[in-house]
Parts: C-alpha cells; sequence; structure tokens
C-alpha cells in the first residue's frame, strides 16, 4: 500500500468523472433531439454524478498535498514538505495542471446545480447539454494533456514549492476561486443562449431564466478583477494595482462585454427588441472567456501571470474557434427568428442610454483587446517588436469612462419610452449644478488636471443623478401615506431589490472612480536612503529606521527593515517591508508593507539587499491617496450585486407597471 | 451566405494569428538590436589590471574600430550562463585572435572587483575586460539581459547580436562571416 | 551546473542586494533621490530584463541604472523627447511602453476611435429607423392591453386560485 501513491486513485476519479460528462452529451444531445425524457432525466444525473467524481478529484490531490504524497506528479512538480498547512492547501491551483482542475470542478458544480435546481422548461434540455460539452473538454484536458495524477518514479523526496510571489498573501486563496466562478458563472447565460439557438426559441426566455446566473457570474467577476488588484498592489511591490498586463486585459473583456449585456438584456425584457444583439453578446462574452484563458496558459503573450506552456494552448485555441465559430454560425442559421421589430420612442430615453452605453463598453473591449494583440499583429505582419503598455491603454480609454460615467448619471433617471421634457430638463439642471459646484471647489482647493476635475464633477454629477433617483422614489410614496422618511426609504429599498442594488453598485463606481483617479494622479514615488537608526522625512511624515532584522521559518529567510512611522510626532505604526527567499526556488520576493490611512496609504518596499550587518537601508516610498477607495469600492459593489440578487416575497407576483413619464421604474 | 463567409474569415483570420503566436515561441526574447548595420556606440572603460599592459588604464573603443572586425561579449559575476560560454569565447580568442579582437564588458556588477577576478581566473581569459561599474554601456548597447554578444564588422558597423550564450559553432560561423566579408 | 550555481546565486543576491527576476543585479551603495521628473520618464519606458514593467516600477538593476541615467540627462538639460529617443536609438521601438505614432503603429491609435464612431454611427441609424417604425406603429396602447391580459389570464390559470 505504501508503494502505491494517491495518483491511480485521482486518475480514477478523473476518468469517471469523463466519462460521465461524456454520458451526459450523449443522452443530452439524444434525448433533446428525441425529446426523450428518460434520456434526459439520465442526462441531469450525469451533471450530478460528474461533480461527485470532480469533487473526489479535488479531494485525492487536496490530501496527496497535505500528505506530501510526492508520488504524484502534481505534487512532486509543485508542492514542498516544509511550506505551512494553508500554502499546501492553495498549491491544489498554485500551477497550470491543478487550476485546470480546479475549474473543472467549479464548472462541474454549476452544472450539477443547475441540472438540480433548472425549471423544467423547453430550453432546459439543450443548455444542460451545452453545459456537458464545456465540461467535457474542461476534463478532458486535465485528463489527457496536463496530468496531474501522474505517478513519478522515482518518487523525489521533495518538491520546490509554489512560486514564491503565490505564498506570500491570503488573497492566494480568494482571487483565483472568485475569478473561476465568475468565468464558470457566465458559462450558464451562454448555455442557455445556445438553447435558445438551437430549439428554435429565440424569444426572451433563456434571458429571463438566466437573469440571476448572469449577474451572479458578472459579481464574482467584478470581486475577482478587484481583488486581483488589491493583491499585486500588497505583494508586487511596485505601489500599483493595475498595469494593463496582457492576463489582466483578456480578464477585464468579459466583464466589459458581460456589463454591456446585463444592461442591454433590461432593454430586451421591457422592450422586446435587441434579442439578436444580446445573444451575441453573450457568445461574445463567453467566447473571450475562453480567449482569455487561452491567452494566458499558452505563452503568446509576455505577462507576469501568463503560466503554463505545451499542449492545453493549442487545446485552447481549438475550442475556441470551435465555440465561436458553432455560436455564430448558430446565429447565422436562426438570424431570420431573430430579427425582430424594434421600435424606438425617442433616442433620449433609458433604451437609448442603455444603448449608448453598450457602444460605449464594446468600444473600450475593442480598444484593450487591439492594444492586447497590436504586439502579436505587428510581429506577424512586419516582425517587429513593439510595447503597447498602459501609456496608450489609458490615453485610449479614459476618455471614454469619462462618458460612461456621465451617461451612469443620466440614464437611470430616464423612463422607459420616452423622457418628460420639464422632468428631465428639471433633473439636468440639478446635476449640471452639482457637477459644476464640484469641479470649481476642487479647482478653488487646487487641483488644475483636466482628468481629475473631470472625474470630481462627474462624481458630483452622479451623486446628483442618486439623490434626485431616491427623492423620485420617495416623494411620491410619502404623498400618499404618514411614514417617515427612513421608512419610506427603506421599504423602497426593500421592496425593489433590483433598482436599488443597482443604485448601490452605480455608488460604488463613483467611489472607485475617485479612487483610481487620486491614487493615480497624485501619487508620489520616492526611493530613499535611510543609514539604520537615523530618520528621514517625506512628505508629512516621518521614517526611522530602528533596525534590519532577519528571520527564518522552515521555508523561507526573509531580511527586512523596522521602519517606525511618525506624524505630528505620533507614532503611527511600524511598518516590515522584507525581502523573502524561500527555499526551493531562487527567486527573492520583495514583500511591501502598507500603512492604511483615510486619506492615503504609505507604501513601503525594499528596494537593494538587506543584511544583518546593513548600515542603511534603501527603500521605495509611494504615497497614494485614496487608494483603499477601490476596495471600499468593491466592497460596495459585491454588497450591492448581493442586495439585487436577493427575493422579494412580492416578486413572482409583482404586476407594477410605471406610468408613463414617471421618472422611476 | 455572407454571414458564413464573415465567420470563416474572423474564424480563419484569429486561428492564423494565435497559431502563429503559438509557434514562434516566447515573447519578448530574441529581440534583434535596434543597431543592427549601424554605427556602434563607443565606449572608453577601464581595463582589469592584468590587461592593462597592452592598452593602457583604458581601454578606448573608438581607437579599434575601424581596423578590425570585434567581438563584444557583456557578461556579470552572478550570471550563469556566462560561466557557461567564457571558455568558448577564450577558445575562439586564442584561435583567432590575429584577425578578431575580443572585448569582454563586466556589465551590471558594480563594484565586484574581487567577483569579477575570480571569474577571469577561472576561466583564464586572455582577451581584454573592462568594468561597466554603472552600467551606461550596456544601456548605449541596448543590453535586454547578459550574457550578450555583439558581432561587429571592421567597417565599425553591427553585424549581429546575440542573446544568450554563445557556442562554440556560433562563433566560429560568426567569425567567418566577420573575416570573409 | 544550474543546481551547483543556484545556493551561489542565493547567496550572491541575498548579500548582494537585488531581487526579482534572476537576471538582475546588485545595487547595494547607490545614493538616490529620485526626482518625480524621471519617474514620470521612467514611467513611459518598459524594464528591458523584466516581464511587462516600467522602468519606473521594477526595481531592477538595470531599471536602476536607467533612471540614473534618466537623471542625468535631465540634468544636463535634455528635454524628455530627447531623454526618450536616447533609449530608442538604442533599443528600439520596444522600449517605449505606448508604440511610436507612425507606420503601421497608427492602427492602434487610431482604430479604437475609428470603432467608436462607427459603432456610434450605427447606432445613430438604427435609432432613426426605429424611432421611425414606432412613429408607423399604430395603436400601440392597444396592443400593449391586450398582451398584458393575455399574459393576466396565462398567470391566474398556472397559479390556480391561491
Amino acid at each position: 500500500m505504501s508503494d502505491v501513491g494517491l495518483g491511480p486513485l485521482g486518475n480514477a476519479a478523473l476518468y469517471l468523472a469523463l466519462a460521465f460528462a461524456l454520458w451526459g452529451v450523449l443522452s443530452g444531445v439524444l434525448g433533446s433531439i428525441r425529446k426523450d425524457a428518460r434520456l434526459l432525466t439520465s442526462a441531469r444525473f450525469a451533471g450530478i454524478a460528474t461533480f461527485l467524481a470532480m469533487t473526489a478529484a479535488i479531494a485525492v490531490m487536496e490530501i496527496a498535498l497535505l500528505t506530501d504524497d510526492f508520488s504524484v506528479s502534481y505534487v512532486a512538480n509543485t508542492s514542498r514538505a516544509a511550506s505551512p498547512l494553508w500554502v499546501k492547501i492553495v498549491t491544489l491551483w498554485a500551477a497550470l495542471e491543478g487550476s485546470l482542475l480546479l475549474w473543472g470542478w467549479l464548472l462541474s458544480g454549476y452544472w450539477a446545480l443547475l441540472s438540480v435546481v433548472a425549471p423544467n422548461t423547453p430550453l432546459r434540455s439543450w443548455a444542460l447539454t451545452t453545459m456537458a460539452v464545456v465540461q467535457t473538454f474542461f476534463i478532458l484536458v486535465p485528463a489527457v494533456l496536463a496530468p496531474p495524477f501522474e505517478t513519478m518514479s522515482p518518487i523525489p523526496l521533495d518538491g520546490p514549492g509554489p512560486n514564491p510571489l503565490l505564498q506570500n498573501h491570503w488573497m492566494m486563496a480568494v482571487h483565483p476561486f472568485l475569478m473561476y466562478l465568475g468565468f464558470v458563472g457566465l458559462t450558464v447565460p451562454f448555455a442557455y443562449a445556445i438553447s435558445a439557438l438551437i430549439s428554435g426559441r429565440p424569444g426572451s426566455e433563456w434571458m429571463l431564466q438566466t437573469r440571476r446566473w448572469t449577474l451572479i457570474g458578472w459579481g464574482f467577476l467584478t470581486a475577482a478583477i478587484i481583488s486581483g488588484g488589491w493583491w499585486s498592489y500588497e505583494v508586487l511591490g511596485w505601489g500599483g494595482y493595475w498595469a494593463w498586463d496582457p492576463v489582466e486585459n483578456v480578464s477585464f473583456l468579459p466583464w466589459l462585454t458581460a456589463t454591456a449585456f446585463i444592461h442591454s438584456v433590461q432593454v430586451q425584457e421591457r422592450r422586446h427588441m435587441l434579442k439578436g444583439w444580446n445573444l451575441l453578446l453573450i457568445i461574445l462574452t463567453f467566447s473571450l472567456t475562453l480567449l482569455g484563458t487561452f491567452l494566458t496558459r499558452s505563452g503568446v503573450v509576455s505577462s507576469v501571470h501568463a503560466f503554463g506552456d505545451g499542449p492545453v494552448g493549442p487545446a485552447f485555441l481549438a475550442f475556441f474557434l470551435i465555440v465561436m465559430a458553432g455560436s455564430l454560425a448558430l446565429v447565422a442559421w436562426r438570424w431570420d427568428a431573430i430579427r425582430d421589430r424594434a421600435d424606438l420612442d425617442h433616442p433620449v430615453s433609458r433604451e437609448g442610454s442603455f444603448l449608448a452605453g453598450n457602444v460605449l463598453f464594446l468600444a473600450i473591449a475593442f480598444a484593450v483587446l487591439l492594444g492586447t494583440l497590436f504586439p502579436l499583429i505587428v510581429e506577424a505582419v512586419s516582425g517587429d517588436k513593439v510595447t503597447v503598455g498602459a501609456p496608450f491603454f489609458d490615453q485610449a480609454t479614459l476618455p471614454l469612462w469619462m462618458i460612461v460615467l456621465l451617461l451612469m448619471g443620466i440614464g437611470p433617471l430616464l423612463p422607459w419610452r420616452r423622457a418628460n421634457t420639464q422632468t428631465l430638463s428639471s433633473n439636468l439642471m440639478w446635476m449640471t449644478g452639482a457637477a459644476v459646484a464640484a469641479t470649481a471647489v476642487a479647482f478653488a482647493l487646487g487641483m488644475r488636471e483636466i482628468y481629475p476635475l473631470l472625474t470630481i464633477g462627474l462624481s458630483g454629477w452622479n451623486l446628483a443623478s442618486l439623490a434626485l433617483l431616491l427623492l423620485g422614489a420617495v416623494v411620491p410614496r410619502m404623498r400618499v401615506g404618514t411614514r417617515s422618511v427612513v421608512q419610506v426609504i427603506a421599504n423602497y429599498a426593500f421592496e425593489n431589490r433590483r433598482r436599488f442594488g443597482s443604485m448601490i453598485v452605480h455608488f460604488g463606481v463613483i467611489v472607485m472612480a475617485l479612487g483610481i483617479m487620486a491614487s493615480s494622479a497624485y501619487r508620489i514615488d520616492e526611493q530613499v536612503r535611510i543609514d539604520v537608526g537615523a530618520t528621514a522625512p517625506f512628505e508629512d511624515l516621518t521614517f526611522t529606521v530602528k533596525d534590519t532584522f532577519m528571520e527564518s521559518t522552515e521555508h523561507r529567510i526573509s531580511a527586512g527593515a523596522l521602519v517606525d512611522v511618525h506624524r505630528n510626532g505620533n507614532l503611527l505604526t511600524t511598518l516590515r517591508p522584507r525581502i523573502n527567499t524561500f527555499f526551493g526556488q531562487s527567486m527573492n520576493v520583495p514583500t511591501p508593507d502598507v500603512l492604511y490611512l483615510p486619506a492615503y496609504d504609505v507604501y513601503l518596499n525594499v528596494a537593494a539587499g538587506i543584511t544583518p550587518d546593513s548600515e542603511f537601508v534603501v527603500l521605495r516610498v509611494v504615497r497614494s491617496p485614496l487608494v483603499s477607495w477601490v476596495w471600499i469600492a468593491g466592497f460596495i459593489m459585491a454588497f450591492g450585486t448581493v442586495y439585487a440578487l436577493t427575493p422579494t416575497r412580492r416578486a413572482a407576483r409583482s404586476t407594477q407597471r410605471t406610468p408613463r413619464g414617471s421618472a422611476t421604474a | 451566405m455572407t454571414r458564413l463567409i464573415a465567420i470563416v474569415a474572423v474564424t480563419v483570420g484569429l486561428g492564423g494569428l494565435f497559431l502563429f503566436g503559438l509557434l514562434r515561441g516566447s515573447p519578448d526574447r530574441n529581440i534583434e538590436s535596434a543597431r543592427i548595420d549601424r554605427e556602434v556606440l563607443t565606449f572608453d572603460l577601464p581595463l582589469y589590471p592584468r590587461y592593462q599592459g597592452a592598452f593602457g588604464p583604458t581601454l578606448d573603443l573608438a581607437a579599434e574600430l575601424g581596423s578590425k572586425p570585434i567581438i563584444v561579449n557583456f557578461w556579470a559575476s552572478w550570471c550563469g550562463p556566462c560561466y557557461d560560454e567564457a571558455p568558448h569565447l577564450e577558445t575562439a580568442w586564442r584561435a583567432h585572435q590575429d584577425d578578431v579582437l575580443f572585448i569582454g564588458i563586466q556589465t551590471q556588477d558594480r563594484g565586484k572587483r574581487a567577483e569579477g577576478e575570480a571569474f577571469l581566473d577561472r576561466f583564464a581569459i586572455t582577451f581584454p575586460n573592462v568594468i561597466d561599474d554603472d552600467s551606461r554601456v550596456s544601456i548605449d548597447y541596448g543590453l535586454f539581459g547578459v550574457p550578450e554578444t555583439f558581432f561587429v564588422r571592421s567597417d565599425g558597423t553591427l553585424l549581429y547580436k546575440h542573446t544568450g550564450p554563445v557556442t562554440l559553432d556560433l562563433l566560429e560561423e560568426k567569425i567567418a562571416e566577420l573575416t570573409g566579408s | 551546473m544550474r543546481f551547483l550555481l543556484q545556493p551561489l546565486l542565493i547567496a550572491l543576491l541575498l548579500v548582494g542586494g537585488g531581487q526579482g527576476q534572476a537576471q538582475e543585479a546588485a545595487s547595494p551603495a547607490v545614493q538616490t533621490e529620485l526626482e518625480s521628473q524621471v519617474f514620470d520618464i521612467a514611467r513611459q519606458l518598459r524594464c528591458p530584463t523584466c516581464v511587462s514593467e516600467s522602468v519606473a516600477d521594477s526595481n531592477a538593476g538595470i531599471s536602476i541604472e536607467m533612471r540614473r541615467e534618466i537623471q542625468t540627462q535631465l540634468q544636463a538639460g535634455a528635454s524628455e523627447a530627447e531623454v526618450l529617443a536616447f533609449f530608442q536609438d538604442r533599443y528600439g521601438d520596444w522600449i517605449l511602453l505606448e508604440p511610436p505614432r507612425r507606420g503601421i503603429h497608427l492602427f492602434v491609435w487610431w482604430l479604437p476611435g475609428i470603432a467608436l464612431a462607427a459603432g456610434a454611427g450605427a447606432l445613430a441609424i438604427l435609432m432613426i429607423r426605429w424611432t421611425r417604425a414606432a412613429r408607423q406603429t399604430t395603436d400601440l396602447e392597444d396592443t400593449d392591453e391586450a398582451d398584458l391580459a393575455r399574459v393576466r389570464a396565462a398567470l391566474q390559470k398556472e397559479e390556480g386560485p391561491a
């Protein structure tokens, strides 16, 4: 028994999952074509069985990691006996093979859940079959191309441990999960869209049945991207959180198209138009997800985040092309059924603003996609090497973001169909007034740069918009009853989850815009050299290097500095930036330390080597105003999304219709 | 029909682009020098003491350019592959020292004289080595890392830049090009 | 060979300083007080030995040297364009973090704007078409009511008396 490691057991679980998934495809396809209830029920059980088998595979891998079973190839290549417990747990997704296993498992979870809870509508069978096909691919790749459960011979005594950058921070346990839950979550509306096309029901059913799934996937993706930024901030040492790195960009692309999607489906819900557009949008979103994972795992783009190459790359490329081409072919096949009679009463309306918003988000997505792929295109065409980095993306997208913020303010205030001119002018007056006032205050306080001023102005614009939205909801209700303002607002929030949730999310966007503006435009970077025991001033603070320190645990050596941070004579904290060297890896990982203050962050990173007898330290200091607002905004947006998803008692039987021309919905 | 053509066109276009990306290997490696076929920038750097007999305290590239081909090799004491290629450079130097001048530049290695001396001792390097303490010359040559080797024609223009350790075969091949042309 | 050198490398890197990727050098005793102008220019240049980091953000040896070089040139009176041209002359276009505005690179600068204009234009055309369609459709109110009545009837059938 001691000779046989867990590898064969893991392989068995994986192959079992593959078999169940294939059966899900087979029974799903046959059952859907023949409308055979027994086969379809069998297909649903296949979904559940696949999840159970994948859970077993994951469990086997975790056990192998936790018991240091180096006979398993993934453990031998990625783990290390001396690593702490939590590191071993997260090593499951620290490298290519394991991360694919995780993706496959989460996907199977969604598929199983869908198999159980999806309402028995005509769309269900093909939707589940589509999920089964995607699932099969995501099991085939780990099972055949990047097998994690191979048996090593001879069995090594120890392994290298995961990449040091992934051992440095607890976010490693969170961010990949959120990211995969986001990507996988968006598979569900895609599956329903394919089902709608195959079964010839390209109306609104597929959208309405997946509304919650779409929002859940979008919410996870939002949280994943923001948490990824926070992780970069705390770990990578340059004091920033978004580098327009190719892998970051490709995770951002589906978020952009998904955001466009969650808005334009509302136009289809209300006005029964944009059927084809929404189908194309979700196909684009899912295709971008696949494109993203291809670019990340193939080595085609250069990125700090990219990992892996080998046969996995071509497999993802093939799957991406097949899915994209196949879905588009389905749309082309059903095009006549999709073309609907669309009509628009007036461009200045909720529909109009959503449509404009769609154009903007897609334009941003286009710019990001083009910029990310441009070096590859240039090299293919002329062989030259060129870089498309942060300065390009900032210049290309900032103007568009400003217009998005503008639209975000006015859109929710516009009623469906047509705006009442009087209400509209009155609202615009207030919002413009707020924008001008905010800009004037900022200008008076010394702000002169264009984009920060614009952002402040647009924040005023949006805050006024939110206030007007609330007023518009509260005032009519107050006329009807005799409750207090607070009660009315609370009742409104309680009964209109989606609306109020979206207000919270939009508020979060304002907070984030301000955070990004301040931390980018007013960031102060300096490199200072301080003798040990000496004090150096920095803006309104002083740094005192009390000592250097050296510590070692079983799995790393750290050398760092103890720096006291004082302001106005008061000790704020002692920061401990250090350099970690993990045994088994030759990389040194500088680990910054951050002081979070309400108005700004003080960020210290070691910029040159430190030894126990160093007489001075060289520190990189970054002062970023309002950067924590970006993370706070993430929480606000997550909260708003959850809030919008919670069901109300009366949601199912709501027949509320708003009278024409009113400013609320 | 036009829709199908459009779909096929997009699929083939993207597929072709990404296939190219897969086949061409890792980006940002082997970036061609920006100074190919242009005159290389000159430097005047201090020599390690053991070479000062032939040239004086410093080696002025401007004085050496234009008479014979020159092979400039950048290395650092902490660079693993540099240890791999050093014996090949020394062998090629000894075989062709009448025709080609070899110059070694220790760069991105601020202040590491002792380590540099140890490196030169270890491989018994007899071609001149200079010290680029502030890495200004490695910037002038557009270095992406070490080791990198520059093959300069007798007229002072750059023939070829090699990223990574050189092999004896490559050296022989390029020397033939340099001396033949 | 590499495995023998690993402990040597670790020792050198720890003692000598330097961190990040394996190809960087040590820079222990450098007095560095960099001005924001240096960082501004450094933010537009790509660190040659790193994976997609700017010279401003990277702590690699060569980045520190490049920042020092930028500072020297600025102190000698060079303009930002001249400093960028200096590096471009030696490293090629790749060293700039944004593509130069000439030749094939104009595509990446202009296409996003063109795409936006095309999208906005298409939207405008569609909107005109749709508003015209709306004006031609008669009895919208009645259609709505009829639909709503049908839906209500269907709902009642589904939900039953409860």
